[in-house]
C-alpha cells in the first residue's frame, strides 16, 4: 500500500525540531531511520500530518567517549554500530546484538535512537540498553534531561519521553576486564522479531558473578529484566547446577504475554533454554 | 498541505531535478517517475528484499526510503549497476547455475549480492545464507542463488591471490 | 488470542454491576471511546481511537449479548470488520464475584484475528489489548470506587464529558454530568457522544486495530446492555 499524503520538513537544528514537535503535537512524527515508521505508514497504520527528518542534526551523529561514558548518538546506524571498532572493545555486547537486527539493508538506514524511542520489546537496542544500565538523554524546551534505563521504557511502545522531546543519544558505560556478557535470540527465522530473546551481562571476579542483569525481549510488554534470578546467581560460579537452578528460577519468576502463534508456556520454556544456553556458554 | 517537494538526486551517475510529493518512496519514484523498471515492489513493507537499491554507498529498502530523503545523495539501480559492469560475474553465475526463474526476486538478490561480495570477501557459505536471508525468493529454493555467490567469492579470492603472488 | 484477568474494585457487586451498565462511565472509561450507539436492547456500536507507539486507528465495533446473569455476569459476543486491513471476532465473558474489600471482576476473550492486522500485528496483539484491558479496568475502577458520583443508572441521553486524555498512560476521570429525567428503555437509536469533537470521520479513513479494544468493549457494553435486559 502506499502512504498516506504528509507533509516533509527537515530542519537544520534541534531547537527548530523541538518547537515543531510542541506546535504540532501528536500529528507530527519524527523521522531518523524511519524503518518502522515508514512501514506503519506504507500499511496507513498510522497517518501523520507532518514528518520532521531529524538526519540534518549532525550533532546526533557520533560514536565516542565522552566523560568515561560511550556515547552512541541518536542516529548512528545499527551498521555503524556493528562495524564500529570501539564499540566491539567498548561495548562487545552491542557488536554481538547488532547481526540480529533484521537484515543488513534495514540495518544501513535504522538508528539506534529510533529503535530505543520506539521501544519494541522484541528489539535488540531498548533490551541491551536495559541490560548495560544505560543512559537515555533527551533534548526538550526545557533543556537536556538523563533518564536513567531502569526508568525509561514503561509500557507498550511507551517511554519516559515527554511528546516534545528528541532522544539525542544514549550513554551506556564502558566494558572493563571485568565484564561478561551474553546474548542471543531465539526466532524461526534469521532476522524475525525474537520468539524470546535475552541479553545478559554482569561482572565476574574469579569465577564468581557479580551485578548480574539479566534482560528478556519478546515476552512483556517491555524488556522485562529478571530481578530474582539475577540476585540468585550473584555471589555464584556457574557451572552445570547452577545453571539449571537459574533457569528453573526464570520460568517461575516471568510471566510471559504469548502472542499469535506462541503460548505463555512456549515463551516460559524459552526463555529457560536461553539462560542455560547463555550461561554454559559463557562460563563454561 | 504542500504538494511538492523538491529534490536534486543523482540515480546511476545522471542527475535528476523533480519535485516529489513527500511520501512517495524511493522504489516508486525510481520506478514511476525515472522509469527504472529494474527494483521491484513485493511487500513494501521492508521485509522481501525486492525494492532493494543503493543509497549513498549502502543498500537500502526502497520501499522504506522516502525520495525526499534521497536528495542530495547518490542512487545506483540494477541498470546502472549492470551497466557498470560491476556484477557481470555474478550476473554470469546466477545464469549459469540457475539462480533466476521468474526474476522477480533477482534485482534485488543481485544488490544484496554485491554489497557482501564487497564488504565480506571472505565471507563463509553461511554467512552468504545469512546476509541474503533478507531477500525472498519464491521459485528457485535459493540453493542454487548460494552456490551462485559462493562461487564468484571463491573467483574473487583466488584473483586476488594471484594478483598479490604476481606483484 | 485468549486474554483474561480480574481486579478487585472497591465497592459492593451491585454498585459494580450499576456501573458496567451506566454508558457515561463505560464511555470514560474506554481508553480512547469516541461514541457509543444503541442499535436494540441487546446490540451497540461504538467508534474508539486506539494509540498504540506509532498507531493510531479509529475502529467501529459490534457487541451482542447473552446468558445475562443480573449482577453476577454475561457472555458478549462482537466483530468488526476493517475491510482490507483485516477483521476481528470473538467473544468475551465477564463475572462478579463477592469478596474481602468489595467485589472480584474476572473476564476471559477469546478472539481470532484475520487479515493483515493479524499478520503484521500478531505478536503485539495480547500485550496491546492487555494494556487497554489494564486501562479500563484503573478508570473503571475509580470511577465506581467511590472517587466521583454515579449517576443513576439509566441509560446517559446527556452528552458525556470529555474522554481520556488520548496519551496510552492517560487515566483521568473527568467528572460525571447531571442526569437527564426523561430516562427509559425506548428502542430507538441513540447516540452518546462526548462533546466538541468532529463529526465521525468517513469510512475511506479505514477501522483498523480493532482486536485491541474489543476485550474491553465487549465485556462493558454485555454488562450494560445485560442490566438494560435485566429490567
Amino acid at each position: 500500500m502506499k502512504a498516506a499524503a504528509f507533509d516533509y520538513v527537515k530542519p537544520r537544528s534541534l531547537d527548530q525540531v523541538i518547537s515543531l514537535l510542541q506546535e504540532h503535537g501528536d500529528d507530527a512524527r519524527l523521522l531518523a531511520g524511519g524503518q518502522s515508521l515508514l512501514a506503519s505508514l506504507n500499511m496507513r497504520l498510522s497517518e501523520p500530518r507532518l514528518l520532521v527528518d531529524i538526519t540534518g542534526l549532525d550533532a546526533l551523529r557520533g560514536i565516542s567517549v565522552q566523560g568515561g561514558m560511550l556515547r552512541i548518538g541518536a542516529l548512528a546506524t545499527h551498521t555503524e554500530i556493528e562495524s564500529s571498532p570501539l564499540i566491539a572493545q567498548a561495548a562487545p555486547l552491542l557488536a554481538a546484538a547488532a547481526p540480529h537486527i533484521a537484515h543488513r539493508a534495514i540495518r544501513n538506514a535504522g538508528t539506534w535512537g529510533g529503535s530505543i524511542a520506539h521501544a519494541d520489546p522484541a528489539a535488540e537496542w531498548p533490551a541491551c540498553l536495559l541490560a548495560l544500565g544505560g543512559t537515555v538523554v533527551a533534548r526538550g524546551p526545557k533543556g537536556e534531561r538523563r533518564i536513567a534505563a531502569d526508568d525509561f521504557f514503561q509500557g507498550l511502545y511507551a517511554t519516559a519521553l515527554e511528546a516534545d522531546e528528541v532522544l539525542v543519544a544514549a550513554e551506556i558505560p564502558l566494558a572493563t576486564a571485568e565484564n561478561w556478557f551474553a546474548f542471543d535470540e531465539l526466532a524461526r527465522r534469521r532476522g524475525d522479531y525474537a520468539i524470546v530473546g535475552m541479553a545478559i551481562t554482569g561482572r565476574r571476579r574469579g569465577g564468581v558473578l557479580a551485578d548480574t542483569r539479566i534482560v528478556l525481549m519478546g515476552v512483556d510488554s517491555t524488556p522485562r529484566r529478571a530481578r530474582r534470578t539475577e540476585a540468585l546467581l550473584n555471589g555464584k560460579t556457574v557451572d552445570a547446577a547452577i545453571a539449571a537452578t537459574a533457569a528453573a528460577s526464570l520460568r517461575a519468576e516471568i510471566e510471559p504475554l504469548p502472542d499469535l502463534t506462541n503460548s505463555p508456556g512456549t515463551k516460559r520454556h524459552l526463555a529457560g533454554v536461553l539462560l542455560q544456553r547463555l550461561l554454559t556458554r559463557a562460563c563454561a | 498541505m504542500a504538494d511538492l517537494y523538491p529534490i536534486r538526486v543523482t540515480v546511476n551517475g545522471e542527475t535528476h531535478q523533480c519535485s516529489v510529493q513527500p511520501r512517495t518512496h524511493l522504489a516508486d519514484f525510481l520506478r514511476e517517475t525515472l522509469g527504472l523498471k529494474g527494483s521491484h515492489l513485493g511487500c513494501e513493507h521492508g521485509v522481501c528484499g525486492a525494492c532493494t537499491v543503493e543509497l549513498n554507498g549502502h543498500m537500502v529498502r526502497g520501499c522504506l526510503t522516502l525520495a525526499v530523503q534521497a536528495d542530495g545523495g547518490t542512487v545506483n539501480t540494477i541498470e546502472g549497476v549492470s551497466r557498470a559492469g560491476v556484477i557481470r560475474d555474478l550476473q554470469q553465475a546466477f545464469v549459469q547455475r540457475n539462480a533466476l526463474q521468474c526474476g522477480f526476486c533477482t534485482p534485488g538478490m543481485l544488490m544484496a549480492a554485491k554489497e557482501l561480495i564487497e564488504q565480506r570477501p571472505d565471507a563463509s557459505r553461511a554467512e552468504v545464507r545469512e546476509w541474503i536471508s533478507g531477500n525472498y525468493c519464491r521459485c528457485t529454493g535459493y540453493h542454487a542463488i548460494v552456490d551462485a555467490i559462493c562461487e564468484v567469492l571463491q573467483h574473487r579470492r583466488a584473483a586476488t591471490v594471484r594478483t598479490e603472488a604476481s606483484a | 488470542m485468549e486474554l483474561s484477568g480480574d481486579i478487585l474494585v472497591g465497592a459492593p457487586r451491585t454498585r459494580v454491576w450499576d456501573g458496567l451498565n451506566d454508558a457515561e462511565i463505560l464511555v470514560r472509561s474506554i481508553p480512547g471511546c469516541e461514541a457509543m450507539e444503541v442499535v436494540s436492547p441487546t446490540e451497540r456500536t461504538a467508534r474508539v481511537m486506539v494509540k498504540v507507539g506509532p498507531v493510531r486507528a479509529r475502529f467501529t465495533g459490534h457487541v451482542r449479548m447473552q446468558d445475562i446473569r443480573p449482577g453476577e455476569g454475561c457472555t458478549l459476543h462482537f466483530e468488526g470488520s476493517g475491510g482490507p486491513a483485516g477483521m476481528a471476532r470473538g467473544q468475551s465473558a465477564v463475572s462478579l464475584t463477592d469478596e474481602d474489600g468489595g467485589t472480584r471482576l474476572r473476564y476471559t476473550v477469546q478472539a481470532s484475528v484475520g487479515g493483515k492486522l493479524g499478520q503484521v500485528g500478531g505478536r503485539m496483539i495480547d500485550a496491546a489489548a492487555k494494556q487497554m484491558a489494564d486501562q479500563f479496568f484503573a478508570a473503571f475502577n475509580d470511577a465506581v470506587g467511590g472517587k466521583e458520583p454515579v449517576p443513576q443508572a439509566e441509560p446517559a441521553l446527556a452528552p458525556p464529558p470529555e474522554p481520556q486524555a488520548p496519551a496510552v498512560e492517560a487515566g483521568a476521570v473527568a467528572a460525571a454530568p447531571p442526569p437527564v429525567a426523561d430516562a427509559a428503555a425506548v428502542h430507538v437509536p441513540r447516540v452518546v457522544r462526548p462533546p466538541a469533537l468532529p463529526a465521525p470521520a468517513p469510512v475511506g479513513e479505514g477501522v483498523r486495530i480493532l482486536w485491541f479494544a474489543l476485550g474491553v468493549l465487549s465485556t462493558a457494553f454485555g454488562a450494560w446492555i445485560a442490566s438494560m435486559l435485566s429490567r
